[in-house]
């Protein structure tokens, strides 16, 4: 049928297809916190949150890769999003991937100790940019490191997932969704339809 | 106690049967509708206008449980598909087949495109040679398509192309910042670039309310701003008191009598597990297009040993879908860095790129038919683009907002040939678990769509060059078989009894107390999405089958 969101189907065509079942413990950062549901039985806010399928080390790496993805600037990134949550609660009810995010955390540990001499999350935050930085950018790819930039474009996936997904990130992209319009929005610059002449507004 | 006995039996309450069920009463005749599913609280199961944050799993839904088609099938809308019943696959075959079964059907989500069929569709076989023309001429269905689009609003323009025949419109939706940018590139290649005939209300429309724009659609309207059977037809027939909706009633066959003629139909009580029949002096199957020839090919009898009104051995047969996939993505460089703007608020229906191939010469191209695109892109809901972008850090936050209102991308709709291996069967073996053979499916794309699809590639990469834009990708390949929810076919409608299911009016052959009211009397399915043919050909079907009620070739109970 047309008129399907491109955009979710792929974002759930990412996050990948699988079969099961779990409790849910609610979120510290993020969770049903909006007021306009209102449902209070959803609303549960542990002080702190309790991965469920990470290792705390495991835990301490995810958050701290989200971190690096999406930082917090001039505006606020992953961390306060909550971003690792959602991603170890995703990973949690998806046995198809867990393999993958153990696996690709091993992977990153004995990288770290193989070029420092101890795991990832020991790293100065130098080193771990500088130990990312072939993963993360095409340009700066290195041979071998396969595994590693598969597992860094998933988190990657994961952490951009979470984070547009949370009210942060709404506001981040000054997300225009969910709003109610009276009519249609049009164009504000019909006078230039190949919009050749806009203005740069970018900071 | 004298078994009660209805007029009709109408199976199914979505497009095809809504309409159906609505003509019918309203014409003074009683009607017992069975649907497999049950009715939908559209403030309770409805979910959408909600934040994803809101949702456990952000409206993604249990990773376990999600399908690929979590699209539409998805945390906003789960109350509402069903799992239950499954089908299978002949070896070598991929297919994806979602089913809403709650009242109304598919009509709760649709994705509300609505161009009427055109002649050069019901003559295509006349202009190409290929297959057969369709019984009917367009000046014939035109006045139903009217009275259609008069009953649910489609928001559109006159357009005047060969192609696609215009009708009568609410006003358009207003093309936003990258349809002009678009346009502008499409008639530098020669392309068209036009409002979409879509049916979401521009502005209030015989007592429903104007939309509200918020981009919800596929979860769901509970204002009913959009055609969906529970909001448009169903009340009108429960108005007339004639109707009487028997919901959780899995349809399981057609019942006949010593003539081997429709006396009513056998369903399954989901809540009871029972089965139970209900009886009546016509029945129409309008379960669409693969759970009509279900029903139909699991009703054998003395008479009709393959399946009731087979005698053609057609029923299941010449099966059609639309080829759907994404055939280029980039971006529109103009749009980079500027503030963000509601372009989701009618998914991918705003604009279209209607049929342009084959329309002076029927061999133009190296495909016969031809195929429609819809462009999409701007800011959604969620930055999909942004999980393929390369880097980390905050270039990379940087760079995700100052993309974000200029991704573009290009889904394409392209029509199968009929085909001797299209078909489905009742699998010998497997049952669903009412104890019902499931259907087993048999589908291949053909050389002429995958020439369509290649075709469509190169054409909205130019599209996308020409408006200033960068491509970022071509498809890989097409979606999986069935994903488009348009399957046509399986009981074909044409004048020789010997080769096709119904006669010209949907009603079949073989029983003429049985009709068919959905997308499977099509004899393909053109390059146009269904659900507004659906509506008029149920229409016409109905209308016939009132007037054989008025002629006494049925009897009123």
């Amino acid at each position: 049928m047309a008129g399907q969101g491109i955009q979710r189907r792929e974002v759930l065509r990412i996050l990948g297809t699988a079969a099961a079942a779990a409790q849910f413990p609610g979120f510290s950062k993020w969770g049903f916190a909006c007021g306009h549901i209102g449902n209070a039985a959803l609303q549960i806010k542990p002080a702190v949150y309790k991965p469920q399928f990470f290792t705390p080390a495991e835990y301490a790496a995810v958050e701290r890769l989200a971190d690096i993805i999406i930082p917090s600037d001039a505006t606020p990134g992953a961390k306060e999003a909550g971003v690792a949550e959602f991603i170890d609660f995703m990973v949690a009810n998806d046995p198809d991937v867990q393999y993958r995010f153990r696996l690709g955390l091993s992977w990153l540990n004995a990288h770290s100790s193989r070029t420092y001499g101890k795991p990832f999350a020991d790293l100065s935050a130098d080193q771990q940019i500088s130990l990312l930085t072939p993963l993360g950018f095409k340009d700066k790819a290195r041979p071998g490191e396969e595994d590693g930039r598969r597992f860094f474009a998933m988190m990657r996936e994961y952490t951009v997932t979470g984070f547009y997904t949370s009210e942060i990130g709404f506001k981040e992209l000054d997300n225009p969704a969910l709003k109610f319009y009276s009519e249609s929005p049009e164009c504000p610059h019909k006078e230039d339809r190949e919009h050749r002449h806009l203005a740069p507004t970018n900071s | 106690m004298a078994k009660k006995i209805y007029d009709v039996i109408v199976i199914g309450t979505g497009a095809g049967g809504g309409m159906t069920i609505k003509t019918l009463c309203e014409a003074g005749l009683k009607v017992c509708a069975l649907n497999a599913g049950r009715r939908l609280n559209p403030e309770k199961d409805f979910r959408y206008h909600r934040m994803p944050w809101d949702m456990k799993f952000r409206g993604l839904d249990d990773p376990k449980r999600r399908d690929s088609f979590g699209y539409m099938d998805n945390e906003y809308t789960k109350a509402a598909w069903d799992h239950e019943i499954p089908f299978t696959v002949a070896p070598g075959t991929k297919w994806m087949w979602p089913r809403c079964n709650a009242v109304g059907g598919k009509t709760n989500f649709w994705g509300r495109s609505s161009a009427r069929f055109g002649e050069i569709d019901f003559r295509a076989a006349s202009l190409d040679w290929y297959d057969v023309d369709w019984p009917i001429t367009y000046d014939e269905i035109s006045p139903f398509y009217t009275r259609v689009e008069k009953m649910i609003g489609v928001a559109s323009t006159v357009q005047n192309r060969p192609s696609n025949p215009d009708g009568t419109y609410l006003p358009p939706f207003n093309f936003r910042c990258l349809d002009y940018i678009l346009q502008a590139g499409c008639e530098k290649v020669g392309v068209p670039f036009l409002p979409d005939r879509c049916a979401q209300l521009t502005q209030p429309h015989e007592g429903h309310p104007a939309c509200h724009f918020c981009g919800e659609c596929t979860t769901g309207c509970d204002v009913g701003a959009f055609f969906s059977t529970p909001y448009f037809l169903l009340p009108k027939a429960e108005a007339t008191k004639n109707l009487e909706l028997r919901t959780d009633a899995l349809a399981k066959n057609v019942l006949v009598d010593e003539n081997g003629q429709a006396t009513g139909v056998a369903y399954i009580d989901r809540k009871t597990r029972q089965e139970v029949e209900v009886y009546g002096r016509a029945v129409v199957v309008a379960a669409s297009c693969i759970e009509s020839a279900r029903i139909m090919l699991n009703s054998r009898s003395r008479h009709w040993p393959s399946g009731i009104a087979n005698s053609s051995g057609q029923l299941g047969r010449n099966l059609c879908d639309h080829l759907y996939g994404e055939t280029a993505r980039g971006y529109l460089p103009q749009l980079l860095g500027q503030p963000s703007f509601p372009d989701h608020v009618a998914d991918s229906t705003i604009a279209w790129m209607p049929r342009w191939q084959n329309l002076k010469d029927p061999h133009e191209e190296k495909f016969i038919r031809g195929y429609s695109v819809y462009p999409d892109g701007g800011c959604q809901e969620f930055p999909g683009f942004a999980t393929e972008l390369d880097g980390f850090g905050s270039s990379f936050k940087k760079e995700v907002k100052r993309r974000y209102p200029a991704p573009v991308s290009f889904g394409i709709q392209a029509p199968t040939l009929r085909s001797d291996t299209n078909y489905l069967d009742l699998d010998p073996e497997v049952k669903d678990p009412y104890g019902i053979p499931v259907a087993r499916m048999h589908f291949q794309w053909d050389e002429n769509v995958l020439k369509m699809w290649e075709h469509s590639k190169e054409v909205c990469a130019e599209v996308l060059r020409a408006a200033g834009g960068e491509l970022e990708g071509l498809g890989d390949s097409p979606e999986i078989p069935g994903w488009s929810l348009h399957e046509t076919g399986t009981c074909r409608m044409g004048n020789d009894p010997k080769d096709f299911v119904t006669n010209r009016f949907g009603q079949t052959h073989d029983v003429p107390n049985l009709y068919v009211c959905d997308a499977s009397v099509f004899l393909n399915c053109t390059d146009k999405t269904t659900t507004i043919s659906i509506l008029a050909f149920s229409l016409r079907t109905s209308e016939h089958l009132i007037e054989n009620f008025r002629q006494g070739e049925h009897k009123a109970a």
